[in-house]
């Protein structure tokens, strides 16, 4: 009824391979990024640079981080940290005369190889003794910024970013920067979409699996898992750099602290390991919930709906927030993203009860 | 998914109407401020005293009929030391209309730093912050109001070469948490090093300072004659106890404004006899304004919180800070007349000269130039009970302050 199934045959691989088979999934994924564009026509200022603008960011370190963790297995504890190289990294490039562009891909390289020297940890040690090796480097970035006033900038250990323009279009107006992220995250999210059914992903997911198996049937879980850390923090790094640019339009070493990698598992795992949707769906919800709650208990008290101390009503919306979190994740274990797959599944063959999958 | 949506619509709509609600709830004669702090991450030690006072003193105002017939209204939220909250808080309370913002948080505050010069709104960054936003001409909307960490260093120091037999030949330890934070009085002391001639060395101890044992088993080694100690919050009374242990008197200790009762309290009353602190404003109830607010609002059950608080340190730097900002906002009504904008209380706060807010501050004066008002504070001592002040209100080495302050807003104004 919703998603009108019926006539809709595929007579060639090539259309039944495609990302969205289903023609309404198209629709609804083409209206979602119309949406997107007339963003800055539909939303106010506020809302447009306090909230989308940072989703969008987030959601595209989140997908950068569910490619590790979700796609190929391996956990990531100091994903912050990746960012932070990125962000340091394009901001020093700008900073030298480079353009913008160059400071991009710059970024993306360095915290490759940076992340690809933590990650060979990933070689000797699984799970929990990989979020060990995972947490020395966030600690080990942290400090090094800090110590090194060359890169965190002085005493004051604040760079503000330049003035710079993206393929010709002044990064300046809320409006470019909002576009500016909105173009990043939809590449991140094609990229991650069509990695999952290249022979690429496919060999990731192996080694996700079983290493030992992966190798047996000829797939190089040394080479894979080297390759998902590199392009993993590939785009981690310029999700740092666009981070820095388009939203923060400066750079501290607390925008990049240990609990911003915290942050960042929560929204792989509350969205769902490995899971698109699950990406945009985890960093909304950590990034904008605390938030809602926080202006949605304020009304109330402004309302006289609810007389309590300021700093109780300031931690009402965390113990909410937590038991948002726990009631999601003992309602559905596999992330908001499998909501929202129920959800989809529920309609696809409404009104009869059972769907396949 | 047509669910999934309906429910987001619904909850956007929830919040769209929350927000019109709270900007048509306010009035024209009202002059709005923004106290958006951390109540739950980093700064919890002190926000809900600071905040209490803030918000006291404003309901005073408003009781003895406001000024000119204008009341002040805080939005106060919680941001909980994510400049991305900060930046959402800011924003929103922005368009509520607020002209003075209070963030109570480094992190958030120099990420709304280049945002504030740009909407023209005010920043206050009472003893947080960037300390070269003293630097009107580079910083014309922020104002760090009180003694920057340069300026309490310099202080520091000055007392022990005034009252504590000169600084030449002295072996002084710097004992920090390892942050931003705690290197910043560094340069200063270094400069003073070389100047005055004693011995600095500086330790650092990892954050968040819960455990500083091997960082003071060095400093017993250095053999210091003082010891300046920069953290805040938990790390405090630890790194008196460590010292205690390791052999050093409290009397040698000095510590940065971040000292109070409940650290003394927590070291031992008794044991943290003689220990030293800089002090911004003074504490206890015996001020007028402290007496007003007992009087007028926590008498009358208008107090925003634990009446028990009134008095203690950090509630009287929260009196302090809107003291100062009332006073700027009435010095602009008078000169300007309403409505209040971000751009009149600036030159507000300039017009502000020889304020302490009845006894309760050091003198301020700002200028154009000057936006941390003199540098001034003095150094009080636990006595075993309370903290009593042992030197009148000075500022010192003012000159080596504001070599710093320049250098570094230079390296703001060509972006760091």
């Amino acid at each position: 009824m919703f998603y009108r199934l019926s006539g809709v045959h595929h007579t060639r691989y090539q259309s039944a391979r495609q990302l969205w088979p289903i023609p309404a999934d198209r629709r609804i994924v083409w209206g979602l990024l119309a949406l997107a564009l007339l963003g800055p026509l539909i939303l106010s200022d506020l809302y447009l640079s306090s909230y989308a603008l940072p989703w969008l960011v987030w959601t595209a370190a989140a997908l950068s981080l569910t490619l590790l963790m979700g796609v190929a297995g391996q956990l990531h504890f100091g994903f912050a940290a990746v960012m932070a190289i990125g962000a340091y990294t394009s901001i020093h490039i700008v900073r030298a005369g480079w353009p913008f562009e160059i400071a991009l891909i710059g970024a993306g390289l360095t915290t490759a190889v940076i992340g690809c020297v933590f990650g060979a940890a990933a070689l000797r040690v699984k799970g929990l003794y990989l979020v060990m090796a995972t947490l020395a480097m966030q600690y080990l970035v942290d400090w090094v910024i800090i110590n090194v006033p060359a890169i965190s900038g002085g005493a004051q250990a604040t760079l503000q970013t330049p003035d710079v323009r993206f393929l010709f279009v002044p990064l300046e107006s809320d409006i470019s920067l909002y576009y500016g992220a909105l173009l990043w995250t939809v590449i991140v999210t094609v990229f991650v979409l069509n990695i999952k059914r290249t022979s690429f992903g496919r060999a990731l997911v192996a080694v996700r699996d079983k290493d030992y198996a992966a190798s047996i049937i000829g797939v190089n879980s040394f080479k894979y898992k080297l390759l998902a850390f590199f392009t993993s923090s590939f785009l981690g790094g310029v999700s740092g750099a666009i981070l820095a640019f388009c939203y923060y339009q400066a750079v501290t070493p607390e925008q990049f602290g240990f609990n911003v990698s915290i942050q960042l598992v929560a929204m792989v795992l509350v969205g769902g390991l490995g899971s698109v949707v699950g990406a945009y769906l985890g960093a909304g919800f950590v990034l904008l919930a605390p938030i809602f709650l926080t202006n949605f208990v304020a009304f109330l008290s402004n309302q006289g709906l609810l007389d309590v101390s300021t700093n109780l009503l300031s931690h009402i919306p965390l113990m909410a927030y937590g038991a948002l979190i726990i009631g999601f994740l003992l309602f559905e274990p596999l992330g908001l993203a499998k909501i929202y797959d129920n959800i989809r599944n529920y309609f696809l063959v409404w009104p009869f009860r059972h769907s396949r999958s | 998914m047509k669910r999934f949506i309906k429910g987001l619509t619904g909850a956007v709509a929830t919040a769209a109407l929350a927000t019109t609600g709270a900007v048509q709830a306010q009035e024209d004669d009202t002059i709005t401020f923004g106290l958006l702090q951390d109540f739950t991450a980093v700064y919890t030690f002190l926000t809900n005293e600071y905040n209490q006072g803030q918000q006291d003193y404003l309901t005073l105002i408003n009781q003895e009929g406001g000024i000119d017939g204008h009341t002040f209204e805080a939005i106060v939220r919680d941001h909980g030391n994510e400049p991305q909250r900060g930046l959402e808080a800011y924003n929103r309370a922005r368009e509520e209309g607020a002209v003075l913002m209070d963030f109570l948080s480094t992190p958030v505050s120099r990420a709304v730093v280049p945002r504030v010069l740009e909407d023209e709104v005010v920043l206050i960054t009472p003893l947080h912050g960037r300390g070269d936003a003293s630097d009107g001409e580079t910083f014309p909307y922020v104002f760090p109001m009180m003694a920057t960490y340069w300026s309490q260093a310099a202080v520091l120091a000055n007392y022990i070469e005034e009252h504590e037999g000169g600084l030449e030949g002295k072996r002084i330890a710097h004992v920090y948490i390892d942050s931003p934070f705690g290197r910043e009085p560094v340069p200063i002391l270094e400069e003073l090093a070389e100047r005055k001639g004693f011995e600095l060395e500086t330790f650092a101890y990892p954050s968040p300072g819960n455990e500083q044992s091997s960082t003071w088993s060095e400093v017993r080694r250095f053999r210091p004659d003082f010891v300046t100690i920069w953290g805040a919050g938990g790390g405090q009374p630890v790194s008196v106890q460590t010292a205690i242990r390791n052999g050093i008197s409290p009397d040698q200790i000095l510590s940065v404004v971040w000292m109070a009762e409940t650290d003394a309290r927590q070291i031992g009353e008794q044991a943290a006899e003689g220990l030293k602190r800089f002090e911004a404003v003074a504490t206890g109830t015996d001020h007028p304004i402290i007496q007003r607010i007992q009087d007028k609002v926590i008498d009358e059950g208008l107090g925003a919180g634990d009446a028990e608080n009134v008095g203690t340190t950090y509630y009287n730097i929260g009196v302090a800070t809107m003291a100062v900002s009332v006073e700027a906002a009435r010095l602009a009504l008078e000169e300007y007349g309403a409505p209040l904008t971000g751009e009149k209380l600036r030159d507000g706060f300039h017009m502000i000269e020889d304020y302490d807010a009845e006894g309760m501050m050091p003198p301020l004066t700002f200028s154009e130039e000057d936006h941390q008002g003199g540098g001034y504070g003095r150094v009080s001592e636990w006595n075993g009970e309370e903290w009593e002040p042992v030197t009148d209100w000075f500022a010192a080495y003012q000159d080596i302050v504001w070599e710093e302050i320049e250098e570094s807003a230079a390296g703001f104004r060509e972006g760091n």
